[in-house]
């Protein structure tokens, strides 16, 4: 049998085929809508579980005093919408105003000098050969194994002979130095990234030193930069316990701090609705840095992955 | 040493015709050294070649001449002008990199423009100079994209361009065209042969490629482990090596080095064959006959050369080479322009005018 006959050998009716082809379209569409909805199904899901613990905390501090006594559950505000909660969070310790500006200026002040060091620093370890550079690097990088518990009582006892204890700006050093090790090492990666040539290009082209640095280097390492800066953010703003042991007066406390007050409540008795609103008062800036900066954030931590 | 030197650019220095001048410039790294006093004049104007295999410090020799590399010992001037402790953008030097070196975070105007806010030239001038630089490359379409937004033969433009907005003295290329593929590697080359043409400026133009060495220098300079193997033009460097090394490193296929021994009266004896040589040394030296593949041709009949096996043959359309042995195992090509098919295993005997071939001592020192 030759090729011809067996090609001819089934006649092709079109009118079958068309038939098919309708069918195999309707499959096609019926698993396209499958998939889809399977899909936004589990993102809805996942979306919601994230969502849930900021939708439980920002409604319930929005309920009246009465209900603020009371557990929140459910979360919602059954009697109406009020900022109860917010005024009783206002009696505690030096006002919540206060408290938020002493965290806010530790927590940016952190932010800045780590910033500032780790760039410098990273540009350093980067660029330039000097003796036990590397020695110099992993020391810097061991510190991260000490736990920071076992060093507060020096700390605190160094702070005090500086005559900084009780202040915000011990308390902004304190957490410069928690953050370096991470900082530098994330700024180091992210000038190795960098080709020398452009560095040199730009030696040519006149930049030198603090100009060749700002226009055409930090542009360049900015998603480092950006990462850096995020983690300084929350760790200063969110940190606890070297806050709660170096500062001992009520009007220099950080809202983590207290936050512990108003969670052990007056005479035993807790007001729900202020931790509540303690709470949203501490998570909204924390959001906002990060949505703020987190394409640069997802960029300095994906850097050097692909190439 | 360098008191001497120094007196020896200034005394260079009436000659206006001299652009940059290297005396005596050493680059050690550690206690290696890599460059091995190097030195070299270049003329105003010229477009002066480094080449060499990877390793041989041309590129080294290069950043010592823009300032990135800090030179050991000896002295560099540019137009009369000791510049060997300033800062690059001193130098009155421009630099393209082989990986364009563009600064990403920048549109293609920003970039040209960059060297010139530096040196805080006036706002008027920059647009002028940046447009004037832009015509000369036809990028003026690209001006407010940004480096990723662009081909790589764009980019390399626009690093020229960076290049050209400063007016240097001298124009400095490493390995420009080495990020191209093959056909704009061609163009670009063209390109830049232009460019030269045009502005006239001395350019140094490091590769390790001969085609580019060879089809756009006035002068190469063949530089082999830090130091200078010969300094000439293309077609001396080509037709008239100095050693072995640049002769087998210039040319494609590359040089039959044959070796023989000096016979009496001229005559050289390679593989069992008495042959004429081009010049005559004493009797018994060890030699090495050079002979180009081109230079090389299938004797005809009554004809005498040098019997030698093809292995095999590379048919290339308008030529062909063939890969032979001869008697004593020593292995060579000939370039066959005749039409005719010579297949592997046939015995051909190979003949050359003595003027073509040239004769290298036991050192590999070409012998004159």
């Amino acid at each position: 049998m030759t090729i011809t006959e067996t090609m001819t050998h089934r006649p092709v009716r079109p009118a079958d085929r068309s038939a098919e082809k309708a069918a195999a379209k309707l499959r096609r569409a019926a698993r396209a809508r499958t998939g889809a909805i399977a899909y936004h199904t589990a993102g809805a899901a996942i979306v919601l579980f994230f969502i849930a613990p900021f939708v439980i905390a920002g409604l319930s501090s929005f309920r009246n005093a009465t209900e603020g006594q009371t557990a929140p559950l459910p979360p919602w505000p059954r009697a109406g919408f009020s900022v109860d909660s917010y005024r009783t969070l206002d009696t505690f310790g030096a006002g919540i105003w206060q408290h938020t500006v002493n965290s806010a200026l530790v927590s940016l002040s952190t932010v800045v000098l780590t910033v500032v060091v780790s760039l410098l620093a990273g540009y350093g370890f980067s660029r330039y050969r000097f003796p036990f550079k590397n020695t110099l690097f992993v020391l810097i990088i061991a510190t991260l194994m000490i736990p920071f518990q076992s060093i507060l009582t020096p700390l605190f006892i160094i702070l005090a002979k500086l005559g900084l204890n009780n202040s915000l700006f011990g308390l902004t050093l304190v957490y410069v130095t928690l953050q370096l090790p991470f900082s530098v090492f994330m700024m180091r990666n992210a000038f190795d990234a960098v080709p020398k040539e452009i560095e040199e290009a730009a030696r040519i082209d006149g930049a030198r030193d603090l100009r060749l640095l700002v226009r055409v280097l930090l542009p360049l390492v900015l998603p480092g930069a950006a990462t850096v800066a995020i983690f300084a953010f929350l760790n200063a703003w969110n940190e606890f316990l070297a806050a709660l042991v170096l500062l001992s007066s009520n009007e220099h406390y950080t809202l983590p701090v207290l936050m512990m007050a108003v969670r052990a409540g007056r005479l035993g008795a807790i007001n729900w609705g202020a931790v509540q609103a303690g709470v949203v008062v501490m998570t909204v800036p924390c959001l906002f840095v990060f949505l703020l900066l987190q394409r640069y954030y997802m960029r300095g931590l994906m850097a050097g992955a692909v190439k | 040493m360098n008191m001497m030197a120094r007196e020896m650019i200034h005394s260079g220095s009436d000659v206006t015709a001299t652009s940059v001048e290297l005396v005596d410039v050493r680059k050690s790294f550690g206690a290696v050294e890599v460059i091995h006093g190097i030195d070299l004049t270049i003329p105003e104007g010229s477009f002066v070649v480094f080449v060499g295999p990877s390793g041989c410090g041309k590129s080294t020799l290069l950043r010592m001449i823009a300032g990135l590399e800090e030179v050991t010992d000896g002295l560099i001037a540019i137009k009369g002008r000791e510049v060997t402790d300033l800062d690059p953008s001193e130098r009155g030097i421009a630099m393209v990199f082989q990986s364009y070196a563009l600064y990403p975070h920048m549109t293609v105007r920003d970039n040209l423009a960059f060297g010139l806010k530096m040196a805080r030239t006036p706002a008027e001038e920059i647009a002028a100079r940046v447009a004037s630089a832009a015509g000369i490359l036809k990028i003026e379409h690209l001006l407010d994209r940004r480096p990723g937004q662009l081909s790589g033969g764009q980019r390399q433009r626009v690093a020229i361009g960076r290049a050209i907005v400063r007016k240097p003295d001298v124009f400095l290329f490493d390995e420009p065209l080495s990020n191209l593929d093959a056909e704009l590697r061609v163009s670009m080359r063209i390109e830049i042969a232009r460019l030269h043409r045009e502005l006239g400026n001395t350019m140094i133009y490091v590769t390790h490629d001969q085609t580019e060495a060879m089809t756009l220098a006035d002068r190469i300079v063949v530089l082999r482990d830090g130091r200078i193997e010969q300094v000439g033009s293309p077609r001396e460097i080509y037709q008239d090596p100095d050693n072995l090394f640049v002769a087998g490193f210039i040319g494609s296929p590359r040089m039959n080095m044959l070796s023989g021994a000096m016979e009496e009266e001229g005559h050289v004896r390679v593989a069992g064959q008495t042959l004429p040589a081009p010049v005559s040394a004493p009797q018994g030296e060890t030699v090495t006959l050079g002979i180009r593949p081109e230079h090389l041709r299938v004797a005809g009949a009554g004809e005498n050369g040098l019997p030698a096996q093809v292995d095999f043959s590379e048919y290339l359309g308008g030529t062909q080479y063939l890969y032979c042995t001869l008697s004593d195992g020593q292995a060579i090509t000939a370039e066959h322009r005749a039409p005719g098919a010579i297949a592997a295993g046939t015995l051909v005997q190979l003949a050359w005018d003595v003027g073509e071939a040239r004769l290298f001592d036991s050192q590999g020192r070409r012998l004159r």
